[in-house]
């Protein structure tokens, strides 16, 4: 897990999701096999965000602490380094936070994913928009050049026209850009209706910057990461309403939960535990999730052999605080929605699909100068 | 008498890490063998040949010819995006064999190229040069659809350890096989004039720029090959994991911090510090690093040649040492 | 056309940006002959000093920066004093290493007080801008961009102009005959570094208000110190300008480089600089 380096934020909220279970389920007694209880250990080691690290100390977690199921690390890259230690081992991972689908394209077995993938995060936002008046018909798109952003941005090509969009612009900037500036321009001068970005945290803040330094007032502004966090909102202030992004989960969403906690307990739950006023964001919800699902399918394999809960995990199918948890041929949680979220009054609220949402869009986006 | 020591020390060291791998196989433990090391460790044994490899092959160029390349990384990410893309089943889909071949090929031919310009400059100039052509050869694969673009190359997966291992030890043990050899050839002394005074060894008849070049390709192909024995074992290669400018720094860290420009020097620092980060690794990483950072300042200030001169005893660590080294360099 | 001038204004205006960057670079490296490989945590570090001042107290962003400036000439004094000096006779080669390993450690003293996360300076007035016509001129940039060419303006007059300018040249240029005259050595060694160190704070300061900042954010910004000091080359204020409007112009153009996406703009942006390497290694403006 990164708990350290450039990825060390949400790392540490991954941890804080794995934690969540694992105070729930030693509460418990520990997961049931065939009628034992059996107490659960999670092993951390700190890969300092650097995928090579990641993967040995995963072998040193499965060799020296005798690790028998895995969870996943933070960030595609990692993941992807981790799949083919799981794989050379033959030990089940359950991983929640790396969405790059070229990681499950490989007929790799013994690594599942219980996030949707890159190319559905901002899906939800096109569909949202497809049912607002005036319907916008133009998108901008600038995106990062690392394996996880360009996915996101290829899933937006591919489904604009499903859905009568155009994208109008799309230009990839290399990951870590400072200065984003004259992309916007150049995405100005398209005059789109949505301005989406397929990056990370630093860049959804200097694009929305520039975004407002230099007057463009598209009807959607929609990030694929950033604006869930607290910190976006915290960075940008009163800037950041109005934005959109797409969202794995978001504590207002309404599933019937068939185990574990429902939303709202998990929130208040989660505020004790950490002592903290903050919302649990989705990177803490999924990576509860991927312990639920390693859980779930311990107990349905009645087992603690590698194989069988291997075989379990495959034929899983679950619904819950999270969403459905179930897995395509290649390990991937195709079944489960993305969630639109909307900054509103310095607030995160829940605005798509309509049947989880808690309020409706702020649309369109006022310009700039009337805010 | 002293170099029979190391004589001794080294056949022994190569005999023990050829031999203890061993250990782990299946008819050792038919024979009733204790299985002296695990996977992971096998694991950490391989990471640290690998820096040997690096960290050598940049002594070559860097610590011989004394031209510190900060770009080396870039052959590291050639020789792996060689052997991944001949082995990668949607691509080349060929055996590990053919595409490791590829792996020093590939960095040498570029080594060749763009050496006949970097090698013109010095210094400082040489070592940025060099930087900027590691980083945009990484930007330039990164957006090259046909090497898998960002999402990277996945070789299949060969399960064994034990093959990996013994691949990068045995290209650890050519790359210091290789320098002792240049050592004692003319190429070897002549890049020491090279680096101690170029404009006196072209007046002494040294053809410096063949001399460079040749040094620079072999370091490139040594490099590559570490690269392509890391695509096969790693089963996954993007720009991110191959071509870090971390690693073109760790490989000069490891070099000097050893002593650069020896045969045994760049091994120590490699074996001893990628030892050392892998020991701290799992701890809390920003105090390790700290700690790195300190470590690594206190080693340049007190210890300008390296460690070497104390291991194989040409200094004495006293304090005497130290002040006679801090007035040498200090204002 | 509306949009090549929008973007030429960017440009230049980005461009103010990467001089602030490299100016304390250009110094030291000139005078000291360091490629001082913690300049971009200096920045950090300055940008976290503005960044805790207008979060906690509100302090607007540019009154911040002579806060920025002195505390960076503090810390940078320091370093040399204490540290560089001791092996500035040394080959250049452990300069690089030393203030490597100085860059991992401010690095991770910044991860271990502030976090990872990413902050960002957002002052109320804020993204108005000055409209004309088509183009629009956004006014915290250039303000950026105005502070950038008078902390140059300054850093050329203290050469010049002052004693202690004098003494800096007069190490630079000859460091025996210097001491010879009674200049201390180790003393100008360090102002000259604390100086570089606080043009790094004030580009700091400046970047806080237009970018996101995080520990580890620092990195890019050595990086772009180096290509604009290669650009315009060593030895002069006038020099460090060019380059860094240059190296503006670079990137900016080098994203809309015709036939190739925008994700070349780095590697663009290398290639240039190694060819001015190679075709003039004392850069464009050098002696």
């Amino acid at each position: 897990m990164s708990l350290t380096g450039s990825t060390s934020n949400e790392g540490n909220l991954s941890k804080q999701g794995y934690d969540m279970w694992l105070s729930w389920i030693n509460d418990q007694g520990g997961i049931t096999v065939g009628g034992v209880k059996h107490k659960v250990q999670i092993k951390y080691e700190d890969d300092q965000s650097k995928p090579d690290l990641s993967a040995q100390l995963m072998q040193k977690l499965i060799t020296e602490e005798k690790a028998q199921f895995i969870l996943g690390p933070y960030g595609s890259p990692a993941t992807a380094s981790d799949a083919v230690i799981a794989e050379k081992n033959q030990i089940p991972m359950v991983e929640a936070n790396g969405a790059a689908q070229a990681i499950f394209n490989k007929g790799y077995k013994y690594t599942f994913g219980v996030l949707s993938p890159a190319n559905k995060y901002l899906t939800g936002v096109i569909d949202m928009a497809a049912t607002l008046s005036p319907k916008p018909t133009t998108i901008a798109m600038l995106s990062a050049d690392d394996n996880f952003s360009v996915e996101v941005a290829q899933g937006v090509a591919d489904y604009a026209a499903t859905k009568g969009m155009k994208v109008a612009f799309d230009q990839k900037y290399p990951n870590g850009s400072t200065d984003v500036s004259s992309l916007v321009a150049q995405a100005k001068a398209a005059n789109p209706d949505i301005l989406m970005n397929s990056g990370h945290l630093a860049e959804a803040i200097a694009i929305n910057k520039a975004a407002k330094d230099l007057g463009v007032n598209a009807k959607i502004l929609a990030y694929s990461v950033g604006p869930s966090t607290p910190q976006f909102i915290k960075a940008l202030g009163k800037d950041a309403d109005y934005v959109y992004d797409g969202s794995q989960w978001t504590p207002q969403v309404k599933y019937t939960p068939a185990f574990y906690l429902g939303e709202a307990d998990y929130v208040k739950a989660y505020k004790t535990m950490f002592k903290t006023q903050d919302d649990p964001d989705y990177h803490v919800a999924e990576s509860t999730a991927a312990c639920l699902a390693l859980q779930k399918a311990i107990e349905n394999a009645g087992s603690l052999d590698a194989q069988k809960v291997r075989d379990a995990l495959a034929k899983l199918d679950v619904t819950t605080f999270f969403g459905q948890i179930k897995f395509d041929s290649r390990g991937l949680n195709i079944y489960k929605p993305m969630v639109v979220e909307q900054i509103q009054n310095g607030q995160h609220h829940t605005v798509f699909p309509q049947d989880v949402a808690d309020t409706k869009p702020q649309y369109p986006t006022p310009p700039w100068a009337q805010r | 008498m002293r170099s029979r020591v190391l004589g001794v020390v080294t056949v022994a060291a190569v005999a023990l890490f050829t031999l203890l791998p061993l250990t782990t196989t299946d008819p050792a433990r038919a024979m009733g063998l204790p299985a002296l090391l695990d996977r992971s460790q096998l694991r950490g044994l391989t990471t640290i040949s690998m820096f040997v490899v690096l960290t050598s092959a940049w002594n070559i160029i860097g610590g011989l010819a004394g031209y510190p390349s900060f770009g080396n990384v870039a052959f590291f990410g050639l020789g792996a995006y060689a052997t991944a893309l001949l082995t990668d089943p949607d691509h080349g889909h060929l055996p590990l064999g053919v595409g490791l071949l590829a792996s020093p090929l590939v960095p040498a031919v570029v080594a060749l190229v763009v050496g006949f310009p970097l090698l013109r400059l010095r210094g400082h100039y040489f070592s940025i040069a060099t930087l900027g052509t590691a980083i945009a050869f990484g930007e330039v694969i990164n957006n090259m659809d046909f090497l898998g673009g960002a999402t990277g190359l996945f070789p299949p997966i060969i399960r064994s350890d034990l093959l990996f291992y013994y691949l990068m030890f045995g290209a650890a043990a050519l790359t210091v096989g290789v320098t002792w050899w240049i050592m004692r050839s003319r190429l070897g002394h002549g890049l020491v004039a090279i680096r101690e005074n170029e404009e006196a060894a072209a007046v002494l008849g040294v053809d410096t720029t063949r001399y460079k070049i040749i040094a620079f390709v072999v370091a490139a192909a040594l490099t590559g090959l570490a690269g392509g024995v890391f695509a096969g074992w790693n089963s996954f290669v993007n720009r991110d994991n191959v071509f870090p400018v971390d690693y073109s720094v760790q490989m000069i860290l490891m070099a000097v911090i050893g002593g650069s420009g020896t045969i045994s020097g760049p091994v120590v620092g490699a074996v001893g510090l990628e030892a050392l980060i892998q020991l701290l690794a799992g701890g809390s990483g920003v105090y390790t690093q700290i700690l790195l950072g300190v470590l690594l300042a206190v080693t340049v200030i007190f210890l300008p040649r390296g460690v070497i001169d104390f291991v194989i005893g040409r200094s004495r660590l006293t304090l005497a040492h130290f002040r006679r080294s801090l007035r040498q360099t200090s204002v | 056309m509306s949009l090549l001038a929008q973007q030429l204004v960017l440009a230049i205006l980005l461009g103010g940006v990467y001089v602030a960057v490299a100016i304390g670079f250009s110094l030291v490296w000139g005078i000291l002959n360091i490629i001082n490989l913690s300049h971009g945590a200096f920045i950090v570090v300055g940008a976290y000093i503005t960044w805790t001042l207008f979060g906690r107290l509100g302090l607007d962003p540019f009154l911040s920066l002579p806060i920025d400036a002195a505390a960076l000439f503090a810390l940078g004094y320091l370093l040399q004093r204490g540290l560089i000096n001791r092996v500035i006779r040394a080959p250049v080669f452990f300069t690089l290493l030393l203030t490597f390993g100085v860059n991992l450690a401010i690095v991770n003293l910044l991860l271990a007080v502030f976090t990872s996360d990413f902050r960002s300076v957002t002052p109320p007035y804020a993204g108005s801008g000055i409209v004309l016509g088509p183009v629009v001129i956004p006014s915290i940039r250039l303000a950026a961009f105005a502070i950038a060419l008078l902390l140059a303006a300054l850093l050329s007059l203290l050469m010049r102009r002052t004693r202690i300018g004098a003494a800096i040249q007069a190490v630079a240029s000859d460091r025996d005959a210097a001491q010879l005259v009674g200049i201390d050595l180790r003393h100008t060694y360090a102002l000259t570094y604390g100086i570089g160190a606080a043009c790094a704070g004030v580009a700091g300061g400046l970047l806080s208000t237009v970018q996101a900042i995080s520990p580890t954010a620092g990195e890019p910004y050595t990086l772009q110190a180096f290509v604009v000091v290669v650009l315009g080359g060593l030895g002069s204020v006038t020099a460090t300008v060019v380059g860094g409007l240059l190296f503006g112009l670079i990137e900016v153009f080098g994203q809309s480089a015709p036939g190739l996406g925008a994700g070349y703009a780095n590697a663009i942006a290398f290639a240039v600089l190694v060819i001015v390497l190679i075709v003039r290694p004392q850069g464009l403006l050098g002696r």
